[in-house]
């Protein structure tokens, strides 16, 4: 059934630390146990994981980018750590962390250290995960865990960046982060996944574990670039205690195969999230995004906002879910999810969803499926921009309004030249028919 | 057909078994091929009737009990289920009301319809089922010079069976789903109605089903079929006696608007919801669709109150081009009632439209879902759909859910799906108590108003009854 992963997890449990052997064989038993999921498991309703079918080799270490000038990174102040094929890469990463940020790579962990991030490992994905978790529980030899000391206030952002080349044959990563924010710090973590063009298929797994204590404040960003065969199933997980403030921000290109689960639980009273995103498939590109938002106790708020173009061929996928736990009274949540579709062929699937069992709560959702406004188009004809350049003004701007709650200001500027470069490039985003 | 022919009828095909249940005029508890043959036998029914009656059921075990929706229930025995049942003193057919057994009488008139006023309200026809069979119909005359055709759906099999044969099943297939197909198997009776080319109904067309006997699940089956250019409303209301098992209800209702016709479906469903301690209830497991064809309309509009477990999606599919489909409903549950309900709106030809507007309250203990979808397929350029759902939440226990499907595949259809849910908002209680009303009445009031854009839709009396059952539903609740 799954021999797909066999060779990756033997070489898992070949690598990793003897303090996650028992981890990683919980994991495996767990994922043998699942079943792979069908067009009839209510969750994967709209997306096949057919293109898992086949063999995965491990990640072989010591793979190289050929040009650095392939991968465009945006040039973050702060502290970058880059991973190649899920093993890290000294060379492209910076030696300095920021003050109050400490960074171990599970491999290179000391007793001490283990015994501390195996108190928090699988907190916030373990209940919420899905079978892919346990695939990454059991695939689990390198990860990265982060810390924020309590009370520090970090100014410059923790750049994580996971990307993908060649290898010779088609391999899988799995890759693994574990941030953890102490009481009343506040930072940023940007965490990048980028594939080299032209690249062997590589399917990626990732799991992002962000533990926010009381009063933390959390910027995260998960920028998904891969494209074409870099298949990627993974999700954020993210548990926050009371006071504490999670902004969320996710970009997705699409490729043959990306699904992305965004779990935000609200554990302590006055947690507030505010989760955002954009997604942008096309030719035959499949993405698929499941978010959702536990409300498990009183006086939380969240919002959520994503807004997607769908091109060409592509599917795209849109699951918001908003879950009011019983007495989480007077709790806000609001979702919305908007569509383009620019051509006959694209197809887009949502469903945002409310789970509400208590009665003081304010609760809205809403979502819409179009194209361009046509008498958007004609103002702009009639003020002399060409019908191209109103298409792709219009579009941009239905994208841009999102970007725009990008609180780093250098990862917004990188954002929006990286997507006005794209809109350029491709037509196909913007067309309202093809 | 006389009771000797029928009673003979059946005798040849069951030698055993059944004897005495004809005495009773009830079978006993149990389901098989045998039941299917008995009923269609003592219907009278022609064969390719039965065929099709138990290629249904065929299909039927094959097929897993749905599990997906948002209610939970203990499992129901359907071999504790009687299939056929039928009041006694009617065998031999009353032609009018005075010929009608008084004491069936006496239950209509302590269900509150009045059944002798409702010959002189203006424009109500009644086809009355009592227990699966149709007991009084009225104003025949007046409908038959219009050329309409209402009758239970038995009787149109005789009567009109091409009509019956060409439509039937042809916008719920027997196999569509689990309860679908059982219905399709063991239905027990029903309307049908066929109103000709061009033709507007002159009157409403009203059934009241009940439920009496106990342990007696009803299974109807309606068909409306207006032909080009027609319209018709029809209005379906219910009620049922005080009981304390389930009783399951797994009705199929089919519309076919052919090219241009109207149809307005009505629904007011107050059937008994069980105790306050969530005992006992109907289970009502019903699949409604209708097909609409070019520039056909049909107008779904529903006020839920009754049932322990409501199941329940009014569809439409827009199969023509520039057809309209319309879904507005008021589901409200109390105590330990489930609700999952909603509708599907399938859109497939070009310039199709589609509005939804749902209004779910709930209060309690119980649980509220909408279920919905909306398809644009490739082919439906320009269409248009919109969706409000709305939830009311009364009290600290209860549950409001929203599932929305969205899909669409066409990039010049356009798709809006608007959800809020929240409680009765404490401004709006104070200001009421503050002019003198009491907490119960201001939340009535507040609910009524909440639900104002789908009671507008309900036909007049239909209206006013629907505003009287929120308030006897929401009774208790408050407080």
């Amino acid at each position: 059934m799954f021999e797909f992963m066999q060779q990756s997890l033997d070489s898992a449990a070949q690598r990793a630390p003897a303090w996650l052997q028992d981890w990683l064989r919980d994991g495996r038993d767990r994922w043998e146990a699942s079943t792979m999921p069908t067009r009839k498991t209510e969750n994967w309703k709209y997306t096949s994981v057919q293109a898992l079918r086949e063999h995965f080799a491990p990640a072989a270490a010591g793979a190289r980018l050929l040009r650095e000038s392939d991968i465009d990174l945006p040039q973050l102040v702060g502290s970058r750590q880059v991973f190649i094929n899920g093993h890290h890469s000294a060379r492209l990463s910076d030696s300095e962390l920021p003050d109050g940020v400490s960074l171990v790579r599970f491999g290179e962990a000391s007793t001490a250290q283990a015994a501390h991030i195996r108190q928090y490992l699988g907190s916030a994905a373990g209940e919420a995960g899905t079978l892919f978790t346990a695939l990454n529980d059991a695939s689990l030899a390198e990860g990265v865990f982060v810390e924020i000391a309590a009370g520090h206030r970090v100014a410059q952002p923790l750049h994580l960046v996971w990307l993908t080349t060649n290898q010779g044959e088609a391999f899988s990563v799995n890759q693994r982060l574990l941030v953890l924010c102490g009481s009343d710090s506040s930072c940023a973590v940007v965490e990048q996944f980028a594939g080299v063009r032209d690249a062997n298929k590589a399917f990626t797994n990732g799991v992002s574990e962000l533990l926010l204590a009381r009063g933390a404040t959390l910027e995260h960003y998960r920028l998904h670039q891969e494209e074409g065969s870099d298949l990627h199933v993974g999700g954020v997980y993210a548990r926050l205690a009371e006071q504490s403030t999670f902004n969320s921000f996710h970009l997705g290109l699409g490729s043959e195969l990306k699904r992305i689960d965004v779990v935000v639980e609200h554990c302590g009273q006055g947690a507030h999230s505010e989760v955002n995103g954009v997604y942008l498939p096309r030719g035959s590109e499949h993405i698929d995004y499941h978010t959702c938002i536990e409300h498990r106790v009183p006086d939380c708020t969240s919002s959520e906002t994503f807004r997607g173009i769908i091109a060409d061929e592509a599917r795209a996928v849109f699951n918001g879910r908003i879950h009011i736990h019983r007495d989480a009274q007077k709790t806000r949540a609001e979702l919305s999810n908007k569509n383009l579709l620019t051509s006959t062929r694209a197809e887009v699937n949502t469903k945002p969803e409310l789970e509400i069992y208590a009665d003081d709560v304010q609760c809205a959702h809403g979502a819409t499926v179009a194209q361009l406004n046509e008498n958007a188009l004609h103002y702009l004809r009639t003020r002399g921009v060409s019908r191209t350049e109103a298409q792709s003004m219009l579009s941009f701007g239905f994208i841009n309004e999102v970007i725009d709650t990008v609180r780093n200001a250098a990862l917004r500027d990188y954002l929006r030249a990286m997507l006005a470069r794209r809109f350029a490039r491709d037509p196909a985003l913007t067309r309202p028919t093809a | 057909m006389s009771q000797a022919h029928i009673d003979s009828a059946i005798k040849k095909e069951y030698s055993a078994g059944f004897i005495s249940a004809i005495e009773s005029d009830t079978l006993p508890p149990g389901l098989d091929e045998n039941v299917i043959r008995f009923i269609s036998a003592r219907k009278n029914e022609p064969q390719w009737l039965l065929d099709w009656r138990l290629e249904a059921y065929r299909g039927w075990l094959e097929m897993s009990e749905p599990t997906w929706a948002h209610v939970h229930y203990p499992p129901i025995d359907l071999q504790a289920i009687s299939y056929y049942s039928s009041p006694k003193s009617i065998e031999d057919g009353p032609k009018s009301l005075e010929e009608v057994d008084p004491e069936l009488l006496a239950t209509y008139e302590k269900l509150g319809i009045p059944l002798h006023e409702q010959e002189m309200l203006a424009g109500v026809a009644v086809d009355a089922v009592f227990d699966s069979v149709s007991v009084a119909t009225t104003f025949r005359a007046k409908l038959a010079e219009a050329g309409v055709i209402f009758c239970p759906i038995s009787e149109a099999v005789r009567e009109y069976p091409e009509l019956v044969r060409k439509h039937l099943g042809t916008v719920v297939p027997r196999k569509d789903n689990y309860y679908a197909a059982l219905n399709s198997a063991v239905f027990s009776d029903g309307s049908f109605v066929y109103i000709p080319r061009g033709v507007r109904c002159p009157m409403e067309l009203s059934t009241y089903f009940r439920i009496n006997e106990a342990k007696t699940g009803q299974f109807e089956r309606t068909l409306i079929v207006a032909d080009e250019g027609s319209h018709v409303s029809y209005l379906e209301g219910c009620t049922a006696p005080m009981r304390d098992e389930n009783q399951l209800h797994a009705a199929v209702v089919e519309l076919v608007a052919l090219d241009g016709a109207q149809i307005k479906y009505s629904t007011v469903q107050n059937w008994y919801p069980g105790d306050a301690e969530g005992k006992g209830g109907i289970y009502n497991f019903v699949t409604k669709r209708g097909m609409a064809h070019r520039d056909a309309k049909i107008s779904w509009t529903q006020v839920e109150t009754g049932s322990a477990i409501t199941w329940k999606y009014p569809s439409c599919i827009l199969r023509g081009d520039n057809s309209v489909g319309e879904f507005y409903s008021v589901a409200l549950t109390n105590n330990y009632q489930q609700a999952d309900t909603g509708t599907k709106m399938i859109h497939l030809g070009k310039n199709t439209r589609s509005t939804i507007i749902s209004k779910g309250i709930s209060a309690g203990h119980s649980s509220n879902a909408y279920r919905g979808l909306v398809r644009m397929n490739p082919k439906a350029d320009g269409a248009r759909n919109y969706t409000q759902c709305d939830s009311l939440l009364i009290g600290d226990r209860c549950a409001a859910h929203t599932f929305p499907y969205i899909e669409s595949r066409n990039p010049s259809a356009v798709i809006e799906h608007e959800a809020t849910t929240s409680k009765v908002s404490d401004d709006q209680l104070y200001l009421c108590q503050q002019r003198g009303l009491d907490a119960e009445k201001a939340v009535s009031m507040i609910v009524n108003g909440f639900c104002k854009e789908v009671f507008k839709e309900l036909p007049m009396e239909f209206a006013v009854e629907a505003g009287k059952l929120l308030e006897v539903s929401l009774e208790g609740s408050v407080g």
